[in-house]
């Protein structure tokens, strides 16, 4: 068991797939990170150095990712929201934002566009 | 690389779109009138903020009064130009 950022890893796991596990790292930021620290793409957790482990955290630390970053989008939708621009208005009426066609498919927009939008 | 297709934004180098509005600065004691204009696509620079605006949206005039947070969006994003759908029975059928 190895505690990256609060949250408990098996050492079984790789390491590509746990960082895309946090809100905000996909495959390209990930792969980033690594290269940051040295990790081969086929590392699992148990490999890691303790070394590895405190420098990689202290990067993660200084990332908005998690809570941070879903409070960075909401609150630029509702920036948008709050100065009446068209698109803040958009995602008010959970309508597309980008000029998009509303006569049919925009069963996603209804679904995501949101002002307390789900993340 | 691109960069600004990354950013979804215009390119750098060629600056905010900026228009050249007649705004005219009240004399003391007079109040401000709104610049009226339809350059939609002019960009709010820093320089407008606290002033009124009215933008045209193909029929009327929108009132706008420029804060702080607008700098850098354009004029036509705060009029807007779609009527609401509403359905209306059909008198004569």
């Amino acid at each position: 068991m190895v505690f990256i950022l609060g949250i408990n890893f098996s050492e079984r796991k790789m390491v590509a797939k746990a960082l895309q596990g946090f809100f905000g790292i996909g495959p390209s930021v990930s792969r980033t990170i690594m290269a940051h620290h040295h990790i081969h793409k086929t590392c699992r957790i148990g490999q890691l150095s303790q070394d590895q482990v405190v420098s990689m955290q202290s990067e993660l630390s200084n990332m908005t990712i998690e809570n941070n970053l879903r409070r960075k989008i909401l609150d630029n939708i509702k920036r948008l929201r709050d100065i009446g621009a068209y698109r803040g208005r958009r995602h008010a009426m959970n309508l597309p934002v980008r000029g998009q066609r509303t006569r049919t498919q925009i069963k996603t927009a209804t679904k995501l566009n949101r002002v307390e939008r789900r993340l | 690389m691109q960069p600004t297709r990354i950013l979804f934004h215009r390119s750098v180098w060629k600056g905010p779109h900026i228009v050249p509005l007649h705004i005219a600065r009240p004399k003391p004691g007079e109040r401000a009138t709104p610049v009226k204009t339809q350059q939609r696509s002019a960009t709010i620079l820093p320089s407008f903020v606290g002033l009124r605006f009215q933008v045209h949206n193909g029929i009327v005039y929108h009132d706008i009064t420029i804060t702080e947070e607008m700098v850098g969006h354009k004029l036509g994003e705060f009029a807007p130009t779609r009527k609401r759908f509403k359905y209306t029975q059909t008198k004569n059928r």
